[in-house]
């Protein structure tokens, strides 16, 4: 029987995808924060033809923050994204960007943002090196800057290799990483990434990964995905957007935490809602269990002496891979009009 | 900011195969038309001299090709600037340039000015060719300023217009269907006034009035004005075409 009492700290546990212990977030070396938010949305609101796609969104994003924007496509992701960088004005509400506001000052609230769009607008007759300095000089940098600046971000995306490749010979991954580049040109406070590692290998991915993880020492980072366990991996705070609406924000480490057990031998009627550190739990079938815990350390505990009490063998207890997954179902799914 | 839009334009253009073949062809047209009209000019030219205030070679040679290549502009320009714009918006490069402290004006006037260079080239193969006969003939270079500066305010109105519309679609081929279509529609719209009624707004409207005036060495202001107005508002209504990309309609 696989079981400890310290499940956080043992790595004997079977685990189905999914680390142990404390979760692989960025909250726990998160830099201090200060009180202002680097980005502020207001009741954003937002038509398309006479209908309403954005109804009220606000989000507020600190320094060192990684949001992980989530919802099912045609939520209003990509619209959100690009009404925070700009591209497009809300019909209500307000952004502001270092306390720039979006509407009123342009110009310095840009000056502040980086922002990747879901496609990667880039120029594919020009090379790594000529595209990277029309941005920078895009973005006002003079011509020492923006030598510093293309090195720097070169380097950091790990680009200085193809400088001088047109991007139109470039992979996808090196593409998308010169898209990161250019978003990360000019030291800007707040990133914007819509989708950053869609369509990459895993071996890209990981790249990108790297290079996002590395930016939220000084950076706060908006990060839309599909991609649950990139949330998880990468993001301090979720918001998950549904028909326009920012139906859950919260930071990770606070998410709903869940477990599954698989207990041999018969255990009827169990009370899961008794045991200490459980808020519900369902039967798999065949013995397993998902339980939706408050305390996962003290439901572990709870759980293994339960066993013992009733004689049943616990032979596997591990951290649900999907609690995250569990609330984006929950949210999001049985909803006809998605597919309307 | 303006500067560094243009460049790229410029640039974009340069490298394109597109911008070569029209000056290949804008050349190689020209050359033909100007042999020609010099064939015509020695043909005649026994009988030119015994006219009292007989035409010169400018007006003979000159003018005509100047008067060639404006139609070939028409052909031209709404192919060179076709892919200005509605290429940003198909590739999506249009959202790095909104995402970044740039107004719609810059990115319009540096557009403006990157096709600009282009134009620049193709204008000066326009001038230099006529420029050779002042080896062995008299010039009149009021005549012949006067057409290339009618040229140029055509060629730009052409280029403003080819924006706007490059703004316009994504399609970049619609871009260019349109651009073709109202500027030769500009170009023939007092075709109605030649069957014998007299309508002076069209007469107004008609670029290649005014381009003939000019050309022939008659600076008006009605013309200059023109020219002047097509360009503005049309560069106005391409700035007001990306602002409403992204303030709510």
């Amino acid at each position: 029987m696989l079981v400890s009492k310290n499940p956080g700290v043992n790595a004997g546990f079977k685990i189905p995808g999914a680390p142990l212990g404390k979760r692989p977030t960025l909250a726990n070396n998160v830099a201090p924060m200060v009180d202002d938010p680097l980005l502020r949305a207001q009741n954003l609101i937002r038509y398309y033809h006479g209908r309403q796609v954005l109804h009220g969104i606000d989000l507020e994003l600190h320094r060192g923050e990684v949001l992980g924007f989530l919802g099912p496509n045609g939520a209003g992701k990509s619209t959100t994204m690009n009404i925070l960088s700009g591209v497009l004005a809300p019909h209500q509400g307000r952004v502001s960007i270092c306390g720039h506001d979006m509407t009123q000052h342009p110009r310095l609230a840009k000056g502040q943002l980086g922002y990747l769009p879901e496609v990667p607008p880039l120029y594919l007759d020009a090379t790594v090196d000529e595209y990277l300095q029309y941005c920078a000089g895009l973005r006002g940098l003079d011509r020492s800057q923006a030598a510093a600046a293309m090195v720097k971000s070169k380097k950091e995306c790990d680009l200085t290799s193809v400088g001088s490749r047109l991007i139109r010979n470039l992979s996808k991954g090196f593409r998308q990483r010169v898209g990161i580049a250019q978003a990360l040109l000019h030291g800007p406070q707040v990133v914007i990434l819509d989708e950053p590692t869609s369509g990459l290998d895993p071996n890209q991915i990981r790249a990108v990964r790297a290079t996002i993880l590395a930016l939220t020492q000084n950076h706060a980072v908006i990060l839309s995905t599909h991609v649950l366990s990139e949330v998880q991996a990468l993001c301090s705070r979720v918001a998950i957007l549904h028909h326009g609406r920012i139906a859950f924000n919260q930071r990770i480490d606070q998410t709903p935490d869940a477990m599954q057990i698989h207990l041999a031998g018969a255990a009827p009627g169990l009370q899961w809602d008794q045991v200490a550190g459980v808020r519900n739990g369902e039967s798999l079938g065949n013995g397993r269990y998902r339980l939706e815990v408050t305390d996962f350390d003290a439901a572990a505990d709870a759980v293994t002496r339960l066993a013992v009490e009733q004689n049943l063998a616990l032979r596997e207890l591990s951290r649900d891979a999907s609690p995250l997954e569990q609330v984006f179902v929950d949210l999001t799914c049985n909803d006809e009009s998605d597919f309307a | 900011m303006i500067r560094i839009i243009a460049l790229r334009e410029a640039t974009a253009l340069f490298r394109s195969p597109l911008a070569w073949s029209v000056l290949a062809m804008a050349q190689f047209v020209l050359a033909f038309q100007f042999l020609a009209q010099i064939e015509t000019y020695l043909h005649f030219a026994d009988k030119l001299r015994k006219m009292p205030e007989a035409p010169g070679v400018t007006e003979v040679i000159m003018t005509p090709t100047i008067g060639v290549s404006a139609v070939l502009m028409l052909f031209f320009i709404p192919v060179i600037t076709m892919s200005s714009l509605s290429t940003e918006r198909r590739s999506g490069t249009l959202a790095l340039l909104y995402s970044s402290p740039v107004t719609s004006w810059q990115i319009v006037a540096g557009k403006y000015l990157g096709i600009s260079a282009l134009l620049a080239v193709l204008w000066v193969i326009v001038a230099l060719m006529p420029l050779t006969l002042a080896w062995g003939a008299a010039i009149d270079f009021g005549l012949y300023l006067a057409g290339l500066l009618a040229l140029f305010l055509l060629m730009s109105t052409y280029a403003a217009v080819g924006l706007m519309f490059s703004a316009m679609f994504a399609h970049s081929s619609v871009a260019a269907i349109m651009t073709f279509g109202v500027l030769s529609g500009l170009w023939l719209i007092d075709w109605a006034t030649r069957l014998g009624q007299d309508v002076t707004l069209f007469n107004y409207l008609s670029s290649l009035n005014h381009f003939q005036r000019l050309a022939h060495g008659m600076l008006v202001t009605t013309d200059l004005a023109y020219f002047m107005i097509i360009i503005a508002s049309t560069l106005y209504l391409t700035t007001w075409r990306l602002d409403g990309d992204r303030k709510p309609l």
